[in-house]
């Protein structure tokens, strides 16, 4: 089953920066959350924890051989660059208005955030 | 509890590659949103093909080695393996009927 070394979290620090940076970006690119928050909630704490451990927000939806060097790269860097040349999220964090999973919010609180992410914590 | 059992590069041989029957692997991580809405349905089909089909999940973090032998980029990335081969693969979170149709063709 799951390892002894589960997932952990990301520091406050981090998560609250992007939180707050993927507010200003779905409202900047006229996207909204998905209208389940907990896919926005896992998908803001790896961002987070990327930013920890990576110095940069690293998208968490991929598989990579080397993180590092993913980062200099920079093309799976958040907001990636199909994210900003075609608004295309796989990570379902930013979502267009025509996609089937499109809530109507561009706002999540921390609580919203960690009542989800906890739960990951915890059951490992 | 889900339905469908952990595997890790430690066990992927045994476990996927011999298996007698077909088997769907669904490739996912801990902090990947869309994987969070693919894994209930991974969990209905693993119940739904019971005795056809052998349901199993890999955590690309803890087993890296066997993500980057199939090549896994994008998560989540489900493949249908039969007779020790990969046979089909649907990448992100599809629906449920996406997925049964992808697995018929393989019973």
């Amino acid at each position: 089953m799951t390892s002894s070394n589960g997932p952990t979290q990301a520091s406050e620090r981090s998560l609250e920066a992007m939180r707050k940076f993927s507010q200003t970006y779905a409202k900047r690119s006229g996207t909204y959350f998905c209208v389940d928050p907990g896919v926005t909630a896992v998908v803001i704490e790896g961002l987070a924890k990327h930013k920890d451990e990576l110095g940069a927000p690293l998208c968490p939806c991929r598989h990579y051989e080397d993180k590092e060097a993913e980062v200099a790269a920079a093309f799976w860097n958040c907001p990636c660059v199909p994210m900003r040349e075609r608004h295309e999220c796989h990570c379902m964090l930013f979502l267009t208005e025509d996609n089937d999973f499109a809530g109507e919010k561009q706002d999540i609180t921390m609580e919203e955030i960690r009542q989800t992410t906890n739960t990951y914590v915890s059951a490992s | 509890m889900s339905a469908a059992a952990s595997v890790t590069d430690a066990n992927f041989k045994p476990e996927v590659l011999e298996s007698e029957l077909p088997v769907l692997v669904d490739f996912w991580a801990p902090w990947c949103g869309p994987c969070r809405m693919v894994a209930p349905v991974v969990d209905e089909i693993a119940q739904q093909y019971e005795g056809q089909v052998k349901v199993v999940k890999v955590n690309t973090d803890e087993s890296p080695s066997v993500a980057s032998q199939y090549g896994i980029r994008s998560i989540p990335t489900l493949m249908v393996f039969k007779g020790g081969q990969r046979v089909d693969m649907v990448v992100g979170a599809v629906p449920k009927a996406t997925l049964a149709n992808t697995l018929e063709k393989y019973l």
